[in-house]
């Protein structure tokens, strides 16, 4: 008599479930797919899905580049009368500093610009990562080398991305021939390199080159938001 | 501007001068605080400051900056576009990723006071204005109604060409209700929401960020009622209600059919008293008198009349004796005898009970009080043999006299053919059938007798249908203890010692002994079957009916016999009473009429109708 009673249990509640999973279907919405960027069969959406990607890139360099530079801020505190006299080494480097000297640039020099930002940084930031000695502001140099590795790469990967998406603008016929991406060394200065090799840096070094570095992840992510915006308007833009 | 900063300066000195009696409550102005700065759209941007402590006098405010990298300073181009205390940078003026230096002076006539500086990048103190046309609607999914909100940039972010990127937030709240809930948005700019209470009003409102910045304000709430869908929920209410009365019915009815079994699962019953013909009902429903009387149960506890003797199951085994059988039976009767014994031994199953033979045994040899061991038995067999021998009659009359000292019982009445010893054995005619008495030791008396005597087939007969065992009572009806020995000793003894006394006597005409009644203490009370005598005592009234202690036997055999001699009646009258007789267990005589047998007349044939053997230790 109890097994009768145990599996009128066991019977009640897998009609219990049943009736519940009913229910929650029938009440489900019905969901259609949507040609969004980034999925196959979409028409021309390669080029826009990748700059989506490529923005995204930029803007993870600039969350990490503002993460860092926000751990320096705490671990040193830069005197005031040096703020004034920073100076970054890209400042040669031409940039719009508004929104409409920004389109007026037109896009092949927007890249150029990106480029020329993105390369500038390379080396800076390996040496940046090697200079992470441990004697030296123990908790900030561990965070921070792991960082800098970090940004090293993402770095790269930006200007590979950049680099295709050009050539892709390029075959499209976005982009002028005009446009040349030569070596690195013709964008950046000497004495801009040189800014960096006098020998060990030292955390105020460190500080500045974060700084510096944080400014101009921005301006790449900004630019290339500009680009994107003005070459596949609508868009979320 | 600057031409008048040092006109205001020197009439400011001029009236200290003039008023230094009034020096005391004028002061230079306090430090002016430099709050915020804020870009609405990373194109313009303004700064606002907190006036200090006017000295007094009246106080001007200045806000100058300097640009990164330029030692330039420049004054705020606009003080009043902001409002009051505030400094408007236009978008000529304002540039991105370049840091700004700014500061504040008051100026009053007294002094100058500098505010401390304040470093901003433009890029970086963007806060939008609250997104704007926020629009609520309610849309319908299958009856069950969800919201849908949407809105806008606000209108100087220029997300449009991608230089300022916004994410948004949502908030909703039940109106009246208590918290809101967020929901974060992103970029895009239609939001639904799901999970409505059917009938209420909500609330809704929206804000935006740039992803490096700050977050706007909220824009103004949007209101909007949901509509009923009752019905549709009251639907699903009556399926969830149906489905639970559904399994409720079904439980109920399956508690109610195994309710037994379940009571005594979970509750198992408390064993309740038991008693043996005593309803437990009257304990509920009874008043106390009902209930003593009640308990009283008829034959408990037992009286004293009843004893283990009741309990005892005695076997009877009547031959019809034949004079010729006789001697066959003799060795029949011995062969019987052992197998009564045999039996006996085997045939209960109460090992402790009085019917037991080991208990008997035991019994006996408790119940000997005196030290009568086999030895001694013999011994006194001899001695009652003389002693018989020389008065027998003096014996058996002491014997039969004696009732309250032989009052024994009899268990059976095999009249066993005790050959006596000697004479006594031969002149016991013993002729008369034996009677095989198997008979269970009996707790207070023993009498393992082996002869039977076919006179007492018929009555024996009855008598054991009567009772299973049938007693010589005395006449003081007090039973006796008769000492009893094993059976074998006597009827080898009685057998051994004189097979030629058991010649039977020549063949009479059985005298039977009937059954006069039966006490209830299954005693039966024999008498001759001729004589209509009465008495439950075994007085028998005809002489002629009496048996006459014939005989002895060696141990404890009392061979009855019928005496046609009137003289010897009395004897065999008195002896009639219980036939066995016995002086107390003590020293049991057995009283044979061995000799009185023989001055008996050679009419007295040895019929011994009732004969009741007993074993005497002593004999």
């Amino acid at each position: 008599i109890p097994g009768n009673f145990n599996s009128f249990l066991l019977s009640s509640a897998w009609f219990a479930v049943l009736t519940l999973l009913y229910l929650e279907i029938s009440m489900r919405v019905g969901t259609a797919p949507i040609c969004i960027y980034g999925q196959a069969g979409c028409p021309s959406s390669s080029l826009a899905d990748f700059f989506d990607r490529v923005i995204q890139q930029s803007s993870r360099m600039h969350g990490i580049s503002s993460s860092l530079h926000s751990e320096s801020e705490q671990n040193f505190l830069p005197r005031r009368n040096f703020i004034g006299k920073r100076k970054c080494h890209t400042y040669s480097i031409p940039t719009p500093d508004d929104k409409e000297n920004a389109q007026r640039l037109g896009r092949e020099q927007m890249i150029e610009v990106i480029l020329r930002l993105l390369e500038a940084w390379s080396d800076p930031l390996s040496q940046f990562h090697l200079s992470m000695s441990p004697d030296q502001d123990q908790d900030f140099n561990q965070y921070g080398s792991n960082k800098a590795l970090e940004i090293s790469d993402m770095l790269h990967q930006l200007r590979e991305g950049v680099t295709k998406m050009a050539d892709k603008m390029k075959i499209l016929g976005a982009l002028g021939n005009s446009v040349t991406f030569l070596s690195p060394e013709s964008f950046v200065p000497v004495s801009d390199f040189s800014f960096y090799k006098r020998g060990e840096l030292n955390s105020v070094d460190h500080h500045n080159l974060l700084f510096c570095l944080n400014r101009d992840a921005n301006k790449v992510k900004n630019y290339l938001r500009v680009l994107k915006c003005t070459t596949f308007p609508g868009t979320d833009c | 501007m600057m031409k008048n900063v040092p006109g205001s300066l020197l009439l400011l000195l001029v009236i200290n001068v003039t008023l230094d009696a009034e020096k005391i409550g004028l002061r230079p102005p306090g430090k002016p605080v430099l709050t915020m700065c804020r870009s609405p759209e990373k194109e313009t941007f303004t700064c606002w400051w907190e006036p200090g402590s006017d000295g007094g006098l009246p106080t001007t405010y200045a806000l100058y900056y300097t640009k990164e990298n330029s030692d330039a300073v420049f004054e705020c181009p606009d003080y009043h576009t902001a409002g009051k205390n505030s400094c408007f940078f236009n978008k000529n003026d304002t540039s991105l990723w370049v840091n700004y230096n700014i500061t504040v002076v008051a100026t009053n006539t007294l002094g100058r006071t500098f505010s401390d500086p304040m470093d901003i990048d433009v890029v970086y103190i963007v806060k939008p204005n609250p997104p704007e046309e926020l629009n609520v609607t309610v849309m319908e999914d299958k009856s069950w109604p969800f919201l849908r909100a949407s809105w806008e940039s606000p209108d100087k972010a220029d997300t449009r060409s991608g230089w300022i990127t916004l994410i948004y937030e949502l908030r909703v709240k039940l109106e009246d209700d208590g918290e809101w809930e967020m929901h974060l948005a992103g970029q895009q700019k239609v939001f639904n929401i799901f999970s409505l209470r059917s009938g209420g009003t909500y609330q809704v409102q929206v804000r935006c960020k740039p992803d490096h910045g700050f977050w706007s304000e909220w824009s103004s709430t949007s209101y909007i009622k949901v509509p009923d869908y009752f019905h549709r929920e009251k639907s699903m209410w009556i399926l969830v209600t149906v489905f639970a009365a559904f399994i409720f019915l079904i439980a109920a009815w399956l508690i109610h059919m195994n309710g037994h079994s379940l009571k005594h699962c979970i509750l198992p019953p408390v064993p309740g008293p038991k008693i043996k013909g005593f309803d437990k009902k009257l304990l509920k429903y009874g008043n106390s008198e009902e209930i003593l009387t009640a308990l009283v149960v008829p034959g408990f506890p037992p009286t004293t009349s009843s004893t283990c003797d009741d309990l005892l199951v005695e076997y009877l085994e009547v031959y019809i004796p034949e004079d010729q059988e006789m001697i066959l039976e003799e060795s029949k009767a011995e062969r019987d005898l052992l197998k009564s014994e045999a039996l006996r031994s085997d045939n209960d199953s109460g090992r402790g009970s009085c019917d037991s033979h080991t208990l008997l045994m035991e019994k006996c040899a408790q119940v000997k009080e005196t030290d009568i061991g086999e030895n001694p038995v013999m011994k006194e067999k001899q001695r009652h043999q003389q002693e018989w021998n020389e008065s027998p009659l003096a014996y058996a009359h002491k014997d039969l006299l004696s009732p309250d000292m032989s009052g024994g019982r009899v268990k059976t009445w095999p009249s066993v053919f005790s050959p006596l010893p000697q004479q006594s054995a031969a002149t016991l005619s013993q002729t008369n059938p034996l009677v095989m008495a198997k008979q269970h030791c009996h707790s207070d008396s023993l009498f393992p007798l082996g002869s039977t005597s076919s006179y007492f087939n018929h009555t024996a007969h009855s008598t054991e249908e009567a009772h299973r065992h049938s007693e010589f009572y005395t006449t003081n009806n007090h039973p006796q203890k008769l000492q009893a020995r094993s059976d074998l000793n006597i009827s080898n003894i009685g057998y051994s010692e004189t097979p030629t006394s058991l010649q039977l006597p020549p063949m009479q005409p059985t005298s039977y002994v009937e059954v006069q009644e039966v006490n209830r203490d299954n005693m039966v009370l024999l008498q001759p079957a001729v004589s209509k005598g009465c008495c439950g005592d075994g007085r028998i009234d005809n002489r002629e009916d009496y048996s006459k202690v014939k005989g002895m036997s060696s141990d404890k055999v009392l061979l009855l016999q019928r005496d046609v001699v009137s003289h010897e009646m009395d004897l065999s009258k008195e002896q009639k009473i219980n036939g066995a007789l016995e002086a107390d267990s003590s020293s049991p005589q057995v009283s044979t009429v061995s000799p009185a047998q023989n001055k008996m007349s050679p009419t007295v044939d040895g019929y011994v109708d009732t004969a009741v053997m007993f074993t005497l230790p002593t004999h």
